[in-house]
C-alpha cells in the first residue's frame, strides 16, 4: 500500500548524468538504506522521491500512485534533513505540528498527534524550548517527530545522525530501529556510513556514480558482494584485493594469485573450470585472513601464506594489522589479541579457499554470484 | 556572530598614542552634541554674553525654549507630518523592498546583477544632483506639496538599503528550512509568511528602522518638493524656517534636539539588530 518503486529513473545536472537508469524497489513497511560514498547520487535520489528535485526521466510510484509530478506538497512523504531544518523561531511543540496546521487539522486530533509523538520520541517537557535551546540529540529527535505525525506514506532521512557523536549516534540508531518497529512505516535512510547501513536497514542499496551496485539484505550484502565495489565498500575493514589467474596445476584447479597459489574450494572447482586461464581479482575480507597459529585443525580448502607486520591498531578484544604480502602487496587483516605477533615480525597466514570471492577485473563483477 | 576582535597596545608608548587618538575621537564627537544641549538649555544672557566669552555651562540653565516649543500647535503639525512621512515610507518600502530582496536573494532572476546596480544606482549621485529631475518629473506627475511626493521621494532613497539588508537577511535562511517547509505540504505564501518572514525579521527591522530615520531627518527631497509657504511643512523643513537674520540659537538647538532624540534612541536600541542584519549571511 506504500511501497514504493523507481523504474528506469534518471537525472542530469546539465550533460552530467548524477542518476543513470536506477530500478529499485521498496516493500510497504520496509527500512532501506541508500548506502554510497559522497556524490554517487544517494541524497539526489532521496530528493527525487521527496519531489525537491525534477525526475528527468524513469517512472517513480509511491504507494501506486505515479508521483514524477506530484509537487512535494502533495507527496505523502516526510523527510528529515542532515541539518534537521528546524524553524528555529518556533518552539518544539509549534516545529511538530506546524505540518498538521498548515494541513488543517482539527485542534484536538493535533493534540492527539502531538501526546503520541511526544513520549515515543522522549521529547516530553521540552514542548516550549526553542531549537537552540535543547541539545543536538534532542533537535534530531524533534526532526524526526515532526516527520512522525505527519503520518507519511513514507519517511525519508537524509543521514539524519550524521551530526551527532559516536555515543549518541549509536543510541539514536537503536532508537530509530525500535521506532520503526513501533510506527512500521517505510523508511528510506541515506547515509555514506556503512555500520550504520548495516545495523538497521532490512535492506541495503549500495549506489556508486549514479547506479545501483547491489540491492540485497545486510548480511547478503557482506558475505555475496556482487561486485569489487560492493565488497570494498561493505564490510569493515574494506576487502583486500589480489590479482591473479584461474590455472590447472598438476591436475588440480588453483589460483594463481600475485602472492602465490590459492587453493579453490572443491564446491567451486566444477563451476570455475570453465574459468580456466582468465584473469581474476579475488577479494579477500579481513577476517577470513587468519594466523595459522591459531587455527588447530588443517582444511583442504585452506592456502598458507607469510606475510610481514607493518602495523598494528589495537581495538580491544583484536587487533586490526597492516601488512605486506612477500611480492610487497599491501594487506590488512583481523587477528585476536591473544595470538603471538609483533610489527615487524614476519608471520604465516591462512586464508579459507571457501571465503574468497573472485571478480572479473575488466566488469568487476563477481564471477560465482550470478 | 561573535564579538568583534579586540587587542590591547602592549608597549606604553603605543598606549599613551592610543588614548590620545581615542581621546580626541570622542572629543570631536561629542563636543557639537554638548553644544547642542547646551544651548538648547541656555538663557539669553549666556548668549549674548555681550562681548565677554560664551560660559561653557549656561548661567541660569532653563527649560524655556522647550516648554515655547511643547506650546506651539506649527511644532506639533511639523513633527506629526515629519512622523507621517517617515512611517509611510517605512511601509511603502517594506511592501516592496522586502518581496525584491526574497525574489533576488532566492530565485534566480535573469539580468540579477544589472537590477542590482540599478537599484543601488539611485545612492551613487549626491541627492542634491538626483534631487533636480527627480522633482521635475514628481511635479509633473501632480506630487508636488504632497505627503505621498515626499513618502515616494524617500522611499527612493530607503530602497537601496532595505533591499540590501533584506536580501542578506534572507540569503542567512538555509535553504533545508524552505524545503523542508515544502515537504511539510507549505505552499510558497506560507513558507514566506510563516517561516521566513518571521525569521528573518531582525534583520528587516534594522532596515526598516533605518529608513524611518533616513525620513526623519531628510531636507532635501522635503525642500524642493514641499511649497515653503505650504500647509505640509517637515521638522527639518521648520528648522530652516527659523533661522533668520538674527537666530535664536537656543530655540534652533531645541529643534535640534527633538529632532536629534529618536535617532539617538533607536541607534542605541537596535546596535545590535543592524550589526546582525547586515552580517546575516556573511557568517554561519
Amino acid at each position: 500500500m506504500s511501497e514504493l518503486i523507481i523504474k528506469n529513473i534518471q537525472k542530469f545536472y546539465g550533460d552530467h548524468k548524477v542518476i543513470d537508469k536506477l530500478d529499485l524497489q521498496i516493500n510497504s513497511g520496509e527500512f532501506v538504506t541508500l548506502l554510497g560514498p559522497s556524490g554517487c547520487g544517494k541524497t539526489t535520489l532521496l530528493r527525487m522521491i521527496a519531489g525537491l528535485e525534477t525526475i528527468d526521466g524513469g517512472e517513480l510510484y509511491i504507494g501506486g500512485r505515479k508521483a514524477n509530478n506530484i509537487p512535494a506538497q502533495k507527496r505523502r512523504i516526510a523527510m528529515v534533513f542532515q541539518s534537521y531544518a528546524l524553524f528555529p523561531h518556533m518552539s518544539v511543540k509549534n516545529n511538530i505540528v506546524f505540518g498538521l496546521r498548515i494541513k488543517g487539522m482539527e485542534l484536538h486530533d493535533m493534540f492527539t498527534r502531538l501526546d503520541w509523538v511526544l513520549p515515543l520520541l522522549g521529547l516530553e517537557g521540552l514542548e516550549n524550548r526553542l531549537p537552540r535551546e535543547i541539545s543536538g540529540g534532542q533537535r534530531q529527535r524533534v526532526a524526526l517527530a515532526r516527520a512522525l505525525v505527519l503520518d507519511p506514506d513514507v519517511l525519508l532521512l537524509d543521514e539524519p545522525l550524521s551530526n551527532l557523536d559516536t555515543a549518541l549516534r549509536e543510541m539514536a540508531m537503536e532508537e530509530l530501529k525500535r521506532v520503526h518497529r513501533q510506527v512500521g512505516k517505510t523508511i528510506i535512510y541515506v547515509t555514506h556510513n556503512q555500520a550504520e547501513a548495516m545495523t538497521m536497514s532490512e535492506r541495503i542499496a549500495v549506489m556508486n556514480a549514479g547506479h545501483l551496485e547491489q540491492y540485497d539484505t545486510p548480511g547478503a550484502l557482506y558475505r555475496h558482494p556482487r561486485t569489487m565495489f560492493s565488497a570494498e565498500f561493505i564490510g569493515s575493514p574494506s576487502a583486500n584485493f589480489i590479482p591473479g589467474t584461474i590455472e590447472i596445476k598438476n591436475g588440480e584447479l588453483v589460483l594463481n594469485s600475485e602472492i602465490g597459489l590459492l587453493e579453490i574450494d572443491e564446491t567451486r572447482k566444477d563451476y570455475l573450470r570453465n574459468f580456466s586461464g582468465r584473469s581474476v581479482v579475488a577479494g579477500i575480507r579481513p577476517q577470513d585472513i587468519i594466523l595459522s597459529s591459531t587455527r588447530t585443525h588443517r582444511r583442504a580448502s585452506d592456502s598458507h601464506v607469510t606475510l610481514g607486520v607493518e602495523l598494528i591498531e589495537n581495538h580491544g578484544d583484536r587487533s586490526f594489522v597492516l601488512g605486506r604480502f612477500e611480492n610487497g602487496l599491501p594487506v590488512r587483516f583481523m587477528a585476536a589479541n591473544d595470538s603471538d605477533y609483533r610489527t615487524d615480525a614476519r608471520v604465516e597466514v591462512l586464508i579459507d579457499g571457501r571465503c574468497i570471492h573472485l571478480f572479473d577485473p575488466e566488469t568487476r563483477q563477481n564471477i560465482l554470484e550470478k | 556572530m561573535g564579538k568583534l576582535d579586540r587587542f590591547t597596545p602592549t608597549s606604553p608608548l603605543k598606549r599613551l598614542v592610543w588614548t590620545i587618538g581615542i581621546v580626541a575621537t570622542a572629543f570631536m564627537v561629542m563636543a557639537p552634541v554638548y553644544l547642542l544641549v547646551k544651548y538648547s538649555i541656555s538663557d539669553m544672557e549666556s548668549i549674548n554674553t555681550g562681548g565677554l566669552p560664551v560660559p561653557l555651562w549656561p548661567y541660569h540653565p532653563t527649560f524655556a525654549v522647550f516648554s515655547y516649543l511643547f506650546t506651539d500647535p506649527e511644532f506639533w503639525q511639523v513633527v506629526l507630518n515629519s512622523l507621517w512621512i517617515a512611517i509611510g515610507t517605512v511601509l511603502l518600502s517594506s511592501l516592496l523592498g522586502v518581496p525584491a530582496a526574497y525574489v533576488l536573494a532566492r530565485y534566480k532572476v535573469p539580468f540579477r546583477r544589472a537590477i542590482l546596480i540599478g537599484i543601488i544606482s539611485v545612492r551613487l549621485f549626491p541627492d542634491i544632483s538626483s534631487v533636480i529631475p527627480i522633482s521635475v518629473f514628481f511635479i509633473s506627475l501632480n506630487l508636488y506639496s504632497s505627503f505621498s511626493g515626499v513618502i515616494l521621494a524617500h522611499t527612493l532613497l530607503a530602497l537601496p538599503y532595505v533591499i540590501f539588508i533584506g536580501m542578506s537577511a534572507f540569503e542567512g535562511i538555509p535553504r533545508d528550512i524552505e524545503e523542508q517547509a515544502m515537504t511539510m505540504g507549505a505552499n510558497q505564501f506560507q513558507i514566506f509568511f510563516r517561516i521566513l518572514l518571521p525569521i528573518a525579521i531582525p534583520g528587516l527591522a534594522a532596515a526598516a528602522i533605518y529608513t524611518f530615520l533616513l525620513s526623519w531627518d531628510e531636507f532635501i527631497f522635503a525642500h524642493f518638493l514641499l511649497d515653503p509657504g505650504g500647509k505640509i511643512q517637515t521638522l527639518t523643513l521648520y528648522l530652516r524656517s527659523r533661522i533668520t537674520f538674527q537666530p535664536p540659537q537656543n530655540l534652533l538647538a531645541a529643534i535640534s534636539v527633538c529632532l536629534s532624540l529618536p535617532v539617538i534612541i533607536f541607534s542605541f536600541a537596535v546596535q545590535k539588530y543592524m550589526i546582525s542584519g547586515m552580517t546575516a549571511g556573511s557568517v554561519k
